[in-house]
């Protein structure tokens, strides 16, 4: 190889590195994103302060309600689902009062409301983040209604459902959203 | 267990292909999460080559390595800090290593996550799309085969793997595993740490045999005793004569290598009796006696009619997992790790009572509630129970009554009561002998419509309440209703060897079965890597199982309590009453 030869393959190289990488490898989202119309079963479930909630009731509001199904002692998908949660109430400040967040457990066994409590507590929750138990029957209802039935609890998905209170349709998604993801998505609903 | 995982694995990789990231992401729709955990070091590296990083005592390392590794909390103090998902903070204490390598550091299969081991021992070796010496294991070479190749950590590449989420292919791991804010010593002693977790396989385990025991409290009913132990020893027996026919026949050979492995195959299973005599005081000193001249790798079973805490301790502080004691007094703790109950116990049927009645609020429209109860262990830990529950949800607390042992509640001073206090519901926690005065009461024209008790402590009597109080009498129990029993049937029929079940006690059969069943199905799972606490992760990682006796058995990272649901039912009209049910497994 001669030396002008090996010269011209350095500053080609060199060339190559400022070069921007393709786009999209660079902006790929890692989730999935699709759009639903659920019909949510009226069911009563219990919140971690032992109150009586009406599913329907709690969802069917002016507010931008944002729905994941998770469980306490969950040690993988859940606590970053759980972090995105408290990361948008941070971020969204004052306006975290337009979102109402609602995580519902799919390990009602163990998850009484003592327990959600403290899970909550861990994650630093505002006013405005409900954690949901109820009878195995009812949470397999709501799982359904969502089309997303986990068979057990360890077979579970990073799903994200944001409801949209001008049309009422659901924004399905899935996968695990960065910070910056989940915020643009909450926007495009556009109640913030 | 091991099959549904794999078939989990194998299901959830086909759909979503591995994680690469020399592939745009988009391309493999994220999901198979996989954490490249940990670390270095090299196999069989001793700890005390690991602390070179740092000028404190080993112990002190150890201590702090733990701290960082499961509470996230760094030697100085602080939470560690850390992002999830490119640029979410979040606190280490809700982002411990544990809460996904867990405390065998030997990781987990949750969905569609795989967390890799983070043990020294594995971490400071090469990855390969198998397991050397079982790669014709189908479970291992399932489980293998799906984890991504890469060379051997050093110290350097697995601080860049915690920091930075790069593993030393130079591939990102998963957003799933935090990137967190070690560096320095912190980092010294957090690695060497991970160089201890599953270092060498637990005491009890050699290479022939794994050693087991269980514990009897003398004095503990022989019909009990022998329920509880026959389908464990059945466990043992059947394992020993796989093993045996095995180096005799290749058929045999090779299922129980399919099945496995060629390790777990070849071992063979010892059942010692622990026999604790006199005072639980004493025990302390028996059960040290008995470790020390026969480490063990488990306790399996065992049973005590009154109590169980000493052995329980004796646990924790060894380190020595304790599967599924037959006991009515289970120590309640939410962080104890080492002995795993088949349920609250005796307890568990109060909080139900509490629990239902709650759920019927409408119908008991704020009035007073009664709570009578024996002066007893039994009837304490009931009351117990209920109180706690009731309680907290905020509730206007329980009148209680207690009956003095040896006193049988009359119709009297039943009538007595519900003058006084005017109680729309009734909860009596007392054995048969209370029967008589409900049922007069109960036939009197008015009285509350809803009386509460506890089936087991009525046990066979169950049957034969009256038919004027059966109406309203609820009671609480804590396992499958009978009549639904007959699907496990065969199961027991293998266990039984012709035997009756009349011969044994029903229940405590059952319960000794789900320990044998449990042992085994942990085994399985557990790759031939025989640590305690690997076997407790096993166990708690599984899926919701279906067994006899319980409606549904629950695990769960952390969770020590099997069974957590209880029905409230009521006995049918008629001469030949069954029990019915009026409430779900699980009361909200």
């Amino acid at each position: 190889m001669t030396g002008s030869f090996r010269k011209t393959m350095m500053a080609a190289m060199l060339l190559l590195l400022t070069l921007p990488l393709p786009q999209a490898q660079a902006a790929a989202p890692r989730y999935e994103r699709s759009v639903h119309n659920f019909s949510i079963p009226d069911i009563v479930l219990v919140n971690q302060d032992r109150k009586r909630v009406r599913l329907k009731s709690i969802i069917d509001t002016e507010k931008m309600v944002i729905v994941d199904f998770i469980y306490g002692t969950c040690t993988t998908i859940c606590p970053v689902l759980s972090a995105g949660y408290a990361n948008l109430q941070r971020k969204l400040g004052k306006d975290s009062e337009k979102v109402h967040l609602i995580s519902i457990t799919i390990d009602p066994e163990n998850d009484t409301p003592e327990v959600m409590k403290e899970y909550l507590e861990r994650y630093r929750s505002k006013p405005g983040w409900d954690f949901l138990t109820g009878s195995r029957q009812d949470i397999n209802r709501v799982m359904n209604a969502f089309d997303s039935y986990f068979r057990d609890k360890m077979d579970h998905k990073p799903l994200t459902f944001i409801h949209s209170p001008e049309d009422g349709t659901w924004i399905r998604l899935y996968g695990l959203l960065s910070g910056k993801d989940f915020i643009k998505e909450c926007e495009k609903v556009g109640v913030l | 267990m091991a099959c549904s995982a794999a078939k989990t694995l194998s299901k959830n990789v086909k759909k979503w292909g591995f994680y690469n990231v020399s592939m745009s992401f988009s391309k493999s729709r994220i999901a198979l999460v996989f954490f490249f955990a940990t670390a270095l070091c090299l196999s069989g590296r001793l700890v005390s080559s690991a602390w070179a990083g740092t000028d404190l005592p080993p112990e002190k390392i150890q201590e702090l390595g733990q701290k960082m590794y499961r509470d996230g909390v760094l030697p100085s103090g602080e939470s560690i800090k850390a992002f999830v998902s490119d640029d979410v903070p979040v606190d280490g204490t809700a982002f411990t290593c544990v809460s996904c390598h867990l405390h065998s550091g030997m990781g987990s299969i949750e969905g569609e996550v795989i967390t890799p081991p983070t043990n020294g021992r594995i971490l400071y070796e090469p990855r390969e799309p198998f397991i050397k010496g079982y790669e014709h294991v189908p479970s291992f070479s399932n489980y293998a085969k799906y984890l991504p190749v890469r060379p051997a950590y050093t110290d350097q590449t697995l601080a860049e793997l915690i920091q930075g989420g790069v593993d030393p292919t130079g591939r990102s791991v998963l957003h799933v595993m935090p990137r967190y804010d070690i560096y320095g010593k912190d980092m010294d002693i957090l690695i060497a740490y991970l160089k201890t977790l599953s270092d060498h396989p637990s005491p009890g385990v050699s290479k022939e045999q794994i050693k087991f025991a269980t514990v009897i409290v003398e004095g503990t009913d022989p019909q009990a005793v022998k329920s509880m132990l026959d389908p464990i020893q059945f466990g043992i027996d059947r394992k020993n004569a796989l093993a045996i026919a095995a180096g005799n026949n290749d058929r045999v050979a090779r299922m129980g290598y399919n099945m496995l492995g060629p390790d777990l195959m070849a071992k063979k299973f010892t059942l010692s009796h622990w026999i604790l005599k006199g005072a639980p005081e004493t025990w302390r000193a028996q059960l040290e006696d008995y470790y020390q001249n026969e480490p063990v790798f488990a306790l399996l079973g065992g049973i005590s009619a009154g109590d169980w805490a000493p052995v329980h301790h004796f646990c924790e502080d060894k380190h020595l997992p304790n599967l599924f004691p037959v006991v009515d007094y289970p120590v309640l703790s939410d962080t104890d790790w080492y002995t795993l109950y088949l349920s609250r116990g005796i307890r568990q049927e109060g909080e139900a009572a509490a629990r239902y009645l709650m759920s019927i609020q409408s119908l008991l429209k704020d009035g007073a509630i009664l709570q009578v109860y024996r002066d007893s262990r039994r009837g304490q830990a009931l009351a117990d129970g209920f109180r706690q529950i009731w309680n907290a949800a905020g509730n206007t607390a329980a009148i209680e009554v207690t009956l003095p042992p040896g006193e049988k509640l009359t119709k009297t001073q039943l009538q007595q009561l519900l003058n006084k206090h005017k109680p729309v519901a009734v909860i009596v926690w007392d054995d048969e002998t209370a029967l008589p005065a409900l049922t007069e009461v109960a036939t009197e024209k008015s009285h509350p419509n809803f009386f509460v008790t506890s089936a087991t402590w009525l046990d066979q009597s169950i049957y034969s309440v009256p038919e004027p109080l059966r109406g309203f009498l609820y009671m609480t129990y804590p396992y499958r209703l009978p009549q639904e029993e007959a699907r496990f049937k065969n199961l027991l029929n293998k266990v039984l060897q012709g035997k009756s079940i009349a011969q044994y006690d029903e229940k405590i059969f059952k319960k000794g079965y789900i320990t044998n069943q449990m042992i085994g199905d942990a085994l399985m799972e557990m790759r031939s890597e025989y640590y305690s606490d690997f076997l407790l992760d096993t166990i708690g990682m599984m899926e919701d199982t279906y067994l006899p006796l319980y409606e549904r058995l629950t695990f769960g990272p952390g969770q020590r309590y099997a069974s957590k649901g209880c029905f409230i039912v009521q006995l049918s009209e008629g001469d030949a009453p069954k029990l019915e049910r009026r409430s779900e497994w699980i009361i909200k």
